[in-house]
């Protein structure tokens, strides 16, 4: 469902990526290991389209997205270090305008619904500013009910969250790739993720390769 | 960038040459019987106020290429462009004032000119501005570009808008003052042609050896960029 | 997905209701302004007529400056623009949204400034006051456009402030000279202002054309 094909990246003179390929079905998950600076963020920025793709083919459920970059927003979600989320406005207003920015049209109490499930309802309508770190995260990753990507990009996603949080993530993500979704996350952390079932890759100077499970990813 | 250093040394040569030919015409050409001496720094104002304005047409060109083609010499080139226009921006100005004091018997008057040039130096001022007070170099090409469209498509309302304020306005002696700086015939004709031609070459040459500079701090920064994180 | 511009409006112009930030900064930016400018001219009635329009334009434009520092101001909160630009609409209408959020508080300030103006400076042209008010509300069009722009392209730039009233009020000359001929016309008895208005909507239709594509440019990277 998603294809990658020579992708490359450079920040000025400097070679972030040299030709990535990469293929993941659905129901798949792959973790990008590596080292800081080894370019995993910039490869999760360029597969959201927040970076624009330059040099090799980026193919997102048969969707060209070096081409129509606006109709593969809409089949895929970004979790980052950053919660996009607006300290002025509460968590159901906060989804409320990730909704609209998506044309999702969902009621109040689909709103709420994914707010319970992430264990949040007792602060449902106060005003984001006031959240810990892991609350905001779970929010943020509370989107991910509403929106129903085909392909969840993820970069870091256990940083800030406590024990708890962790197994109730970890169980959000195994039901959505029993469902037919698509995860590529960025980790450092193969304890934590060891819970899904998850093919690891190893990118180191700008070249992707695949950690344990050898002749299941094209050479790269 | 290595036809630049080619093509350095004979634009010199061929500035200078100009520029000491019309110099020379300039020497020659009589006083004018209203003015004086003091037309002779028209002769410097004219051409310089023509490569302000041409050095800004040259840098849209750039900013446009730079972002359609994503050229970084194109934007090497707008960035040598925006100073050299601001150069003769300043000189025309300058020029201006210094004539304009025996002529109008002031340093400065809101004539439409004057006006739009002082409003193009801030533009260019902006845009050097802005390209340094962004921490990205990417980024602060990519903006200067944009800035450098939308003031390519501002300055004709801002001259238009300045023309018609002034006009609708102006006590008429100063309108009259105005066209006189325009009224160059006869025997002052030729000096005029050959140093807007020199400044042309002038410009052409600050652009290239800008350019050159600007190139060589871009790769210096680059190496230094490489010594300070060398996993990257 | 015209949705998506309003909603971004709404977010914004409702949050700043709720904490009165930019909109009340911006109120006694301009009261300190017109304060300024009585101490520096101390115009007696008939000047004063003849120096509203200047002093109308003058205090909307260093108001609308200091809206416009603030317009990506949430955005910076916890990366929201990037999340803004994760949308699947269009960058046109992101930046839509933004102007339209800007453009709805500098113009309830104008609604505010005009009548205080006229008080603190004992102009009495109260039946010209819907005109000027369009006139006013033409100019502002073009002027937060131009200026969410430049907003959008300063955001994390060093002094961003200096530097977006640098960019900004040499691009906005045609608007300030047409917007205080235009004002001057209203209000003498047999003023021009046709051609002034001419002007303002052509800088409002350049650039209002020009901008949302300029952005979409901007946040390419």
């Amino acid at each position: 469902m998603v294809r990658l094909e020579g992708l490359q990246h450079r920040f000025g003179q400097q070679k972030i990526l040299q030709g990535i390929n990469l293929e993941v079905h659905r129901g798949e998950c792959v973790v990008l290991y590596g080292a800081n600076g080894s370019g995993k963020s910039t490869l999760l920025a360029l597969l959201s389209t927040r970076l624009t793709i330059r040099v090799g083919h980026y193919f997102l459920d048969d969707i060209d997205v070096n081409r129509y970059g606006d109709m593969a927003r809409d089949r895929l979600l970004f979790v980052g270090h950053h919660t996009h989320l607006y300290g002025h406005l509460t968590p159901v207003e906060n989804l409320l305008f990730f909704a609209d920015l998506r044309g999702l049209d969902l009621s109040e109490s689909r709103l709420r619904q994914a707010i319970d499930a992430v264990g949040l309802s007792r602060s449902a309508d106060k005003p984001v500013q006031w959240f810990s770190a892991g609350m905001r995260k779970r929010l943020a990753l509370a989107r991910m009910l509403l929106a129903e990507p085909l392909l969840l990009l993820l970069d870091e996603p256990y940083s800030a969250l406590d024990a708890q949080g962790v197994g109730w993530l970890n169980a959000m993500l195994n039901r959505y790739l029993e469902s037919g979704g698509a995860v590529i996350m960025a980790s450092h952390d193969p304890e934590r993720v060891a819970a899904l079932p998850h093919r690891p890759h190893h990118l180191a100077r700008g070249q992707l390769s695949s950690m344990a499970l050898p002749g299941e990813s094209e050479p790269c | 960038m290595n036809i630049l250093k080619k093509i350095q040394l004979p634009l010199g040569l061929l500035t200078l040459i100009s520029l000491a030919v019309g110099a020379w015409y300039v020497y020659q050409a009589p006083a004018d019987f209203q003015q004086g001496g003091a037309v002779r720094i028209l002769y410097v104002h004219v051409p310089s106020a023509k490569m302000a304005l041409l050095s800004y047409l040259f840098l849209t060109v750039a900013s446009v290429l730079y972002l359609w083609k994503r050229w970084e010499g194109a934007d090497i080139v707008a960035e040598a462009a925006t100073a050299v226009g601001a150069a003769f921006t300043a000189l025309t100005l300058a020029s201006g004032a210094i004539w304009g004091k025996p002529m109008w018997g002031t340093w400065w008057a809101w004539d439409a000119r004057l006006t739009s040039m002082l409003v193009l130096l801030i533009i260019y001022k902006g845009l050097m501005v802005l390209r340094h007070s962004l921490d990205d170099p990417v980024k602060g090409a990519r903006a200067t570009a944009i800035l450098a469209i939308i003031g390519g498509v501002d300055l004709p309302i801002i001259h238009y808008s300045v023309v018609w304020w002034r006009t609708l306005h102006q006590p008429p002696s100063l309108t009259a003052a105005e066209n006189s700086s325009v009224h160059i015939s006869g025997p002052l004709l030729p000096p005029l042609l050959i140093l807007s031609g020199a400044f042309i070459l002038l410009g052409l040459y600050m652009v290239t050896v800008k350019a050159r500079q600007i190139e060589a701090r871009r790769r210096l920064d680059a190496l230094e960029a490489a010594r300070m994180h060398p996993d990257e | 997905m015209l949705k998506a511009a309003y909603r971004i409006a709404w977010k914004d112009v409702a949050g700043d209701l709720r904490r009165r930030a930019t909109l009340s900064s911006m109120l006694f930016f301009a009261i300190s302004v017109l304060v300024v400018f009585q101490a520096a001219f101390e115009p007696d009635r008939k000047e004063a007529v003849r120096l509203l329009p200047g002093l109308l334009w003058a205090t909307t434009l260093f108001t609308t400056l200091v809206g416009l520092g603030r317009v990506f101001q949430a955005e910076e909160e916890d990366g929201a623009f990037e999340g803004l630009l994760l949308a699947s609409v269009p960058r046109g209408v992101i930046f839509f949204g933004k102007w339209l959020g800007n453009l709805l508080l500098t113009l309830l300030v104008e609604l505010l400034i005009l009548p205080l103006t006229m008080v603190l400076f004992n102009v009495d042209a109260w039946t010209q006051v819907p005109a000027i008010l369009g006139i006013l509300g033409l100019g502002t069009l073009g002027l937060t456009g131009l200026g969410t722009l430049l907003a959008a392209m300063t955001r994390g730039a060093r002094s961003r402030e200096t530097l977006l009233a640098l960019l900004l009020l040499p691009l906005t000359a045609p608007l300030l000279i047409s917007g205080v001929q235009a004002v001057a016309g209203v209000l003498q008895p047999d003023g021009v202002v046709a051609p002034w208005l001419k002007l303002l909507i052509i800088f409002d239709l350049v650039y209002l054309a020009m901008t949302p594509w300029a952005f979409g440019w901007l946040v390419e990277e």
